[in-house]
């Protein structure tokens, strides 16, 4: 039996008059792939704002390995071993994939200094190269290298790894193929899954629907605020999950045109 | 090799052997220690911008507390009595203020850096000209501790120094380290390379821009101080211009104006470079009210160069 490692209850949100959230519950198992789908405006980045602590949530409850907890930052999301990656928005361009990898969490001597701390420079270089090893780019990526000079499949597979390194229990990838070419978005799915044989929970935010499976194992569908749907990929179709998004019937409409 | 700072510092060079060559006197101990008499006071404001710039904002409002936090220190020591310590003191705080509040108005409050601080040295130059009613102060005329630390002299063979230059020297390596090897560093990097990374990494932006503030401004009233103790005397316009003259220092050493990417030994070639311009260039005989088209022109150029091979890096 897989463990739960999160589980939302009821949780609600509010911005003004319009209730983004109005009453959303999941749960994420131990080593699965969850794909988070619904259209534009259906709550998914606000619910994913939410786990990763960017805004607090109204109502609701969170519990991470069966344990209530409460988020407010960013960090306190982190520390919970909650690691999201949005949407080319994750790596600082000027900085050197080392220091990125490493970014607010940066290994120092004399701690004691605080934010003036120096940077333990050798034990940044030697753990990314060792990371970019692990993850299969080392080859082609020096630790010291820009990231403004990478390609865009590139740097998501650093914000990938990033998260994987941080043994973070819950990943959150929020439209991870956006902008990538080909090549570079089965480079991703095929991290994706790396990520799920390593025993991390990843929630998928996507698009697009044959991603979803061919990495998913579960789909959850939102729409106006409200998970509508939940199915595994082996119980379902292409159509059915498109209809579930749109909330239209087309497998009836399909079978009417024919 | 083509890193902003080495071609800044190639440029330095070429133009001190060219004012060198053009007039005997600009190498002369006398012009030199004229020249490290000056650089201090724009220079040590340029530490501070350059990190702020960094991390994506920019401060108009040095030059206008260069001006103030002299006025309202010698105010207070000359006509209220208050011991000299005690005045610095006041000083110190309201340099910490003024940052405060363009710190926190520009990221709490979100209005750009340009308006806030372009506001801000309005207020902050019209305190220092309404409390002074428009005059300079009466001149210092007391040596003393203050006054030595900050402004004291000595010489060198025939080179006469400040110590204004070892305050500089010592806030240059300490703006080198912290920007370069300290984690603090990273952070204001990352912060003015993409703001929402940081963010999300959980580095306290926001914090970290108004502690550069409150440093720039801090800078802007210590470099203020200094000048007003070398030529013992405060006046209310002291500094005016000062902020874009320092702005420009910072980005013809390579720091870009849109943030993430910032060199402290690139500002120093930088400040040295404007010094060495203006100071040369009335020298070897351009006339007096020429001479800032001169001073545009090169940093024109400079920033052309830069322009220049950062699109050459990010073909190749």
């Amino acid at each position: 039996m897989m463990q739960e490692v999160l589980r939302l209850q009821g949780l609600q949100k509010s911005f003004g008059s319009v209730r983004a959230l109005k009453n959303a519950s999941l749960t994420l198992k131990e080593g699965e792939v969850v794909a988070l789908l619904g259209d534009n405006g259906a709550g998914k980045s606000t619910l994913i704002k939410a786990i990763s602590g960017v805004f607090p949530i109204d109502r609701g409850d969170i519990y991470v390995r069966g344990e209530k907890v409460s988020i407010r930052s960013t960090r306190e999301a982190m520390d919970l071993g909650i690691e999201t990656i949005h949407q080319d928005t994750s790596l600082a361009p000027d900085l050197s994939i080392a220091r990125n990898l490493f970014l607010g969490r940066e290994p120092v001597n004399l701690k004691w200094l605080g934010v003036f701390a120096p940077l333990d420079l050798a034990k940044l270089r030697d753990a990314a190269s060792a990371l970019l090893k692990r993850v299969g780019i080392s080859k082609k990526l020096d630790a010291d290298a820009l990231v403004s000079t990478l390609s865009g499949g590139e740097r998501q597979s650093i914000a990938i790894s990033r998260a994987m390194q941080f043994a973070a229990k819950v990943i959150i990838l929020d439209e991870p193929t956006n902008n990538l070419g080909v090549e570079e978005t089965h480079g991703v799915l095929r991290f994706v899954k790396e990520m799920r044989d390593a025993g991390h929970s990843v929630l998928l935010i996507t698009h697009n629907i044959h991603h979803v499976f061919e990495v998913a194992d579960r789909i959850i569908v939102m729409r106006r605020g409200e998970i509508v749907a939940e199915q595994t990929v082996a119980d379902t179709d292409l159509l059915t999950v498109e209809s579930l998004i749109t909330g239209a019937d087309l497998s009836a409409l399909m079978k009417r045109a024919q | 090799m083509r890193s902003p700072q080495f071609s800044s510092f190639v440029i330095l060079v070429v133009l001190l052997v060219v004012f060198g060559v053009a007039d005997g006197n600009f190498l002369s101990p006398l012009n030199i220690s004229n020249m490290m008499a000056f650089l201090p006071e724009l220079g040590i404001i340029a530490l501070g911008m350059t990190l702020l710039l960094t991390a994506g904002e920019f401060d108009l409002s040095v030059g206008a507390v260069f001006g103030l936090a002299p006025v309202v220190v010698m105010l207070l020591a000359q006509n209220a009595g208050v011991d000299i310590g005690v005045a610095l003191l006041a000083g110190l705080l309201l340099c910490i203020s003024i940052g405060t509040i363009n710190g926190v108005i520009v990221t709490k409050i979100g209005i750009s850096s340009f308006l806030v601080t372009l506001s801000m040295l309005l207020i902050v130059r019209g305190a220092a000209l309404y409390i002074t009613q428009g005059f300079p102060l009466k001149s210092w005329d007391q040596p003393g501790f203050f006054v030595t630390l900050l402004a004291g002299s000595f010489n060198i063979g025939a080179f006469r120094f400040y110590t204004s230059l070892w305050w500089f020297i010592g806030l240059s390596l300490l703006a080198v380290y912290v920007l370069r090897y300290a984690k603090l560093g990273n952070w204001i990097s990352a912060i003015g390379s993409n703001r929402n990374a940081a963010v999300a990494r959980g580095v306290p932006a926001d914090a970290v821009k108004i502690w550069l503030f409150i440093a720039t401004s801090v800078l802007a009233g210590l470099a203020g101080m200094i000048s007003a103790f070398r030529i013992s005397a405060a006046s209310p316009v002291a500094g005016t211009g000062y902020e874009l003259e320092v702005i420009a220092m910072v980005v013809v050493g390579g720091t870009a104006l849109t943030g993430g990417r910032g060199t402290i030994l690139g500002t120093i070639v930088g400040a040295l470079m404007l010094r060495a311009i203006r100071n040369g260039i009335v020298l070897v005989g351009v006339p007096g009210l020429a001479y800032n088209i001169f001073v545009g022109v090169i940093i024109l150029a400079m920033l052309i160069l830069h322009a220049l091979l950062q699109k050459n890096a990010a073909r190749s």
